[in-house]
C-alpha cells in the first residue's frame, strides 16, 4: 500500500511537470506583445502600408455563371471597415480559427464603398487608403467588416450588385442588396507574391479579395468542382424575374427563393472576402 | 436562473453556426517531416489531390523572396530539404485553379517528433516515458500485493 502511494504520487509529480514544461514554452500574448513594441519602438524602422480592394476579374470584365448566363457588372459596391492589419505570431491560420495573437497591429480608420466592377482585366487592386509611417516588418494578417451603407447608391446595403444578365434571347437588369454584416479574419495573403512586407522607402500592400464566382458558379470550371457545387448560378435569381428585370433584397430572397436555395445563399455570401486565394474565417454581425 | 434546456441548446447552435468558420470549398495543406525533409501534402476541401499544383517556398531569412518553386505531384504530394542553418521558419504556399493555402513551418535544430500540430521538447518525452512506465510498475505491484491478500 505504500509503495503504491508512493508512485501515485510520483506519476502526479510527473504529469504535472510534463504539463508545466510543455506551457512554459509558449509567450504570454500580452507579455509578448509588449515586448516586441518596445523594439520596435527603439528600432524605429518604419514605412507605410496600403490597403487595397479587389472583385478580381470576374467583376471588373464579367463572366459565364455556371448555368450558363453571361454576367456584366455595371457596379459592384461593398461596404468596408474596422479594417486592422496585424504582425500576428503564431501566424494566423484562418483554419484552425481562433483569435489573432498579433505582436503589432495597426488600423485604418474609416467607413469605404468600393466599386468592385471599375477598370478592367489591367486593372490594379482599389487602393482605398495608406497608413504612413508604421513599424517595419510583415504584417501577415488582417481583419475587416462589412456593413450596410449610409449613403449613394448602395445606401443600406453591405453588398449592391447592378448587373447585367444574358443568355440566349433573355436579358435582365439584375439589382441585388444584400443587408447582412460580416467579419472577416485572414491571415497571409496567397497569391503570385506575398504581401504585407513594410521596409523604409518601399510600402508594403493588403489586399482585401471578394470572391463572386461563389454567388454564380464559374461555367469555365468543371461542373462537379467544389466551387460549382457550393454556388447557386442565376437561374434561381432568374426566376424571380418581373418585366426584365430582377430588383431584391435579403428580405424579398427570403421569401422568394426555394429554402433550400436561401440557405445555401447564406452560407456562400459568408465566403466571399479572401485575401487574395487566401481564405478567411467569416462571423456574421448581427 | 434555469432557462430551457431547449432553448439553449437551439441558441447553441445558432451561435456556433453564425461563428463557425465557413470554407465551402478551398485548398487545405498540411505537412510533416520525413527525416529532413518536409512533407507537403495539399487538398481540396473534398479531399481531392491538388494535383500539378504550384508550390512556393519561402525561407524564414528573406520570407518575401522565393527559396523554391516547385509542382506537386499527381497525389498533390511535394517534398523539400530545408537548410536549418539558414532559417527554422519556413512558409510554403500551394495554388491550384483559384484556389490556394499557405502553411507556416517551424521547426527545430535537430530533427524531432514535429508535425502542423506542434512539437515535444526532449524532457517532456522523457517524464512521458516515465509516466508510462511507472504506470506499468504500478499496475503490477497492484496485481501483486491483492494476490498477497
Amino acid at each position: 500500500m505504500k509503495n503504491m502511494s508512493i508512485l501515485l504520487s510520483a506519476l502526479l509529480i510527473l504529469s504535472i511537470a510534463a504539463v508545466s514544461c510543455g506551457g512554459g514554452e509558449e509567450a504570454d500574448p500580452v507579455q509578448q506583445v509588449e515586448q516586441d513594441i518596445t523594439e520596435e519602438t527603439i528600432r524605429q524602422d518604419t514605412g507605410d502600408l496600403m490597403f487595397t480592394v479587389n472583385g478580381e476579374d470576374f467583376v471588373r470584365s464579367g463572366f459565364v455563371s455556371m448555368d450558363g448566363w453571361h454576367i456584366t457588372f455595371r457596379h459592384l459596391y461593398v461596404t468596408i471597415t474596422d479594417i486592422t492589419a496585424y504582425k500576428s505570431h503564431p501566424p494566423y491560420d484562418p483554419h484552425s480559427g481562433g483569435e489573432i495573437v498579433a505582436t503589432m497591429r495597426v488600423e485604418l480608420d474609416g467607413v469605404f464603398t468600393v466599386d468592385l466592377a471599375q477598370g478592367d482585366e489591367n486593372t490594379e487592386p482599389i487602393l482605398i487608403g495608406t497608413l504612413d509611417d508604421v513599424p517595419a516588418g510583415h504584417y501577415n494578417a488582417i481583419t475587416w467588416s462589412m456593413i450596410p451603407s449610409t449613403e449613394g447608391p448602395s445606401n443600406g446595403y453591405t453588398i449592391y450588385l447592378d448587373a447585367q444578365a444574358e443568355k440566349g434571347d433573355q436579358s435582365y437588369n439584375v439589382y441585388l442588396g444584400f443587408e447582412t454584416g460580416y467579419r472577416y479574419t485572414a491571415g497571409d495573403f496567397v497569391g503570385d507574391v506575398r504581401k504585407g512586407f513594410v521596409n523604409t522607402g518601399v510600402p508594403g500592400e493588403l489586399e482585401m479579395t471578394f470572391h463572386f464566382d461563389h454567388i454564380f458558379g464559374d461555367i469555365d470550371q468543371p461542373v462537379d468542382c467544389d466551387l460549382n457545387m457550393m454556388a447557386i448560378g442565376f437561374e434561381p435569381f432568374a426566376a424571380l424575374m418581373g418585366e426584365g428585370t430582377v430588383e431584391e433584397d435579403i428580405a424579398t430572397l427570403e421569401q422568394k427563393l426555394p429554402r433550400e436555395t436561401y440557405a445555401r445563399l447564406l452560407e456562400v455570401l459568408t465566403t466571399l472576402g479572401h485575401t487574395g486565394e487566401g481564405h478567411c474565417q467569416c462571423t456574421v454581425i448581427q | 436562473m434555469h432557462g430551457n434546456p431547449v432553448k439553449i441548446l437551439l441558441s447553441s447552435a445558432v451561435f456556433l453556426m453564425l461563428t463557425a468558420p465557413v470554407f465551402g470549398h478551398g485548398a487545405r495543406v498540411v505537412w510533416e517531416l520525413q527525416g529532413d525533409s518536409v512533407h507537403i501534402s495539399a487538398s481540396f476541401d473534398d479531399g481531392q489531390p491538388l494535383s500539378r499544383a504550384q508550390v512556393t517556398v519561402f525561407s524564414g531569412a528573406a520570407p518575401s523572396v522565393p527559396h523554391i518553386v516547385g509542382m506537386t505531384d499527381e497525389n498533390g504530394e511535394f517534398s523539400f530539404l530545408p537548410d536549418r542553418e539558414e532559417s527554422l521558419n519556413w512558409d510554403v504556399q500551394v495554388r491550384s485553379a483559384g484556389h490556394g493555402d499557405m502553411v507556416h513551418l517551424s521547426l527545430t535544430e535537430e530533427p524531432a517528433v514535429e508535425s502542423e500540430q506542434g512539437t515535444f521538447s526532449t524532457l517532456q518525452v522523457v517524464l512521458m516515458s516515465a509516466c508510462v512506465v511507472l504506470g506499468f510498475v504500478g499496475t503490477a505491484l497492484f496485481f501483486a500485493s491483492r494476490r498477497k491478500k
